[in-house]
């Protein structure tokens, strides 16, 4: 792309490490402030634990319920995304390889969701929630990700399952296949990297969301991980040490997670919102 | 290939009847429930516009005009910031560099921290006595600088902005540049053969060539601008304080339908009609969003 002379090239290294260090050094202080007491977070907060307290980990883990929140925030997870996954690529298949009257509009019905943020409706879903006995339930919450999720991952399925050659399906359908043997058989495995784009993406928004689980749960043993370590602040505001070790540990999964997997995580986020 | 009726159905119904119990019908009840008056239990009682009287013209007026206004200002700023930080940063890593793609990922791990943490981890640095933020300007001699960043009406929600901005600044990067490296390389470098320098390659061919996703982006920031709540919860709390200075629609929602310490009386109906009020500003936008969508989909 832009060719750069070697004056430019020097100034471009510089501008990235600041912007860098910019993202990097809040999560560095966070990790040293974790291992400080108090007193040195508040005398020397940028300088090495006099002491290494590891301790604070263990009793940040306990009092934050971190261990409950990751229990939860992984099942919570976990089913909406098989539930995504398998809702969605169904409707995403149907709507693209076969021909039939109100196609378009199915597609376009399924988009608004991408335009009207779910939160707008959060006191019907609230009402709806109680009457079927589901608020204070992770039962519940998985139901509403999984239904919020929907719009995205037929949109970045379509595109894919829109990509399968029709030929395909046809010779399957004239070998007698019936329309599951070939969504199942013949499309599905060849939007594998599609369905790990939309398994990680949507993974990631419901471990990452606090709006739903701060409405419908009230109970501590049914905490996500965004509820329980925001509970704990409430509790727990001048407790710096643990509260910088509680921080770390809720952050740390979806962050190792995506040093896994950052190529995927990137292709997903990047087309699931614009293309 | 046609479908038989029965087999369509299968694949059809599981998506579309989650999809609309709990997303499409929930809006629209939205909008009946604002005409209501409701204290979240019993019986609904009908009350006309009443309670749409009460927000613009009532003792709700100063608060909503106050929140809507911070949300335009949010937009603004992000769009100044995201979409301008982003192109720059974005050019930088299209430029033939090398690590471009350690410095991909690095840029998008705030991204991954879910908001509300953010929002956390910065109020700890913004502590006003001991906080990180303070502590680092005193150490470098400019202690006079140092401030209670979200104490300050005129600094809390320019403050809460950019700690949205450092957490997603990456994304509009990563999506501009993709933008970028989509362009031919052969168009830019038949235009370094005609003599054209790096500024009027930026601004004749790589902007006007881009320039459907910063739409696209300046839609998406445009809905987003009006939902933002976790930054602000975290940060400032539903009071949105110092006085009210960083209310959004959002907190004041939060506040009309849930309550929280100080608010008036919780209304869900009320609470339904601030969600009806964003509702109708961003319905403009995400109808064309959507119809761009649409228009993109049929052309490819």
């Amino acid at each position: 792309m832009l060719k750069l002379s070697l004056f430019g090239k020097i100034m471009v290294y510089i501008l990235l490490a600041v912007y860098c260090l910019v993202i990097l050094v809040p999560f560095f202080m966070m990790i040293l402030n974790s291992l400080k007491s108090m007193r040195d977070i508040f005398m020397k907060p940028f300088s090495f634990p006099t002491k290494v307290l590891y301790d604070n980990y263990t009793k940040a883990w306990n009092q934050a319920g971190i261990g409950t929140g990751y229990k939860n925030s992984a099942f919570v997870a976990g089913v909406s995304v098989i539930g995504i996954l398998i809702v969605s690529s169904m409707f995403a298949y149907a709507i693209s390889k076969y021909e039939f009257k109100g196609r378009r509009f199915l597609f376009v019905y399924s988009m608004l969701g991408l335009a009207f943020p779910a939160r707008l409706a959060i006191i019907p879903i609230f009402i709806l929630l109680r009457n079927l006995t589901l608020t204070n339930s992770l039962f519940g919450l998985i139901l509403i990700y999984t239904s919020v999720n929907i719009p995205f991952s037929v949109f970045l399925l379509k595109n894919f399952i829109d990509g399968v050659p029709n030929e395909l399906s046809e010779a399957a359908r004239i070998d007698g296949a019936t329309p599951m043997q070939i969504y199942w058989k013949v499309v599905l495995p060849l939007v594998k990297p599609a369905l790990s784009i939309v398994a990680i993406v949507s993974f990631v928004n419901v471990w990452n969301d606090f709006f739903f689980p701060l409405i419908f749960i009230n109970d501590k043993s049914k905490a996500t991980i965004t509820l329980a370590v925001s509970i704990f602040f409430g509790e727990y505001s001048n407790q710096w040490p643990l509260l910088f070790s509680g921080l770390t540990l809720a952050i740390a999964p979806t962050i190792i997670l995506f040093l896994l997997f950052s190529r995927q995580f990137i292709t997903g986020m990047t087309q699931g919102a614009i293309k | 290939m046609s479908i038989k009726l029965r087999y369509l159905l299968v694949f059809i119904i599981p998506a579309m009847l989650l999809y609309t119990v709990f997303i499409i019908y929930p809006l629209f009840d939205s909008l009946i429930l604002s005409f209501f008056s409701w204290p979240g239990v019993g019986s609904r009682t009908f009350v006309g516009f009443k309670n749409f009287q009460t927000l613009f013209t009532g003792s709700y007026a100063k608060e909503l005009f106050n929140a809507f206004l911070h949300n335009v200002y949010f937009f603004l700023l992000l769009i100044l910031l995201e979409l301008g930080l982003g192109f720059l940063i974005a050019l930088m890593l299209a430029s033939k560099i090398k690590g471009a793609g350690v410095f991909r990922v690095i840029t998008y791990i705030p991204n991954m921290i879910p908001l509300v943490l953010v929002g956390f981890m910065w109020g700890l640095f913004l502590n006003p006595q001991v906080g990180l933020v303070n502590q680092l300007l005193k150490l470098v001699g400019l202690g006079g600088l140092a401030q209670p960043w979200l104490g300050l009406e005129n600094t809390a929600l320019t403050t809460i902005i950019l700690v949205n901005v450092w957490r997603n600044l990456g994304f509009y990067v990563l999506v501009i540049l993709a933008a970028i490296l989509d362009i031919s390389p052969d168009l830019i470098e038949a235009a370094y053969i005609d003599g054209a320098n790096n500024w009027k390659i930026t601004w004749r061919i790589i902007f006007p060539l881009t320039f459907s996703t910063f739409r696209t982006l300046a839609i998406l920031l445009f809905i987003w601008s009006f939902n933002i709540f976790d930054t602000v919860y975290a940060l400032t709390g539903v009071q949105a304080g110092p006085y009210r200075s960083t209310d959004v629609l959002g907190t004041l929602f939060y506040r009309t339908a849930f309550g929280g310490l100080g608010s008036g009386a919780v209304d869900m109906g009320l609470g339904a009609s601030v969600t009806v009020f964003i509702f109708m500003i961003v319905m403009p936008v995400s109808i064309l969003y959507v119809y761009l969508v649409e228009k993109r989909q049929r052309s490819a």
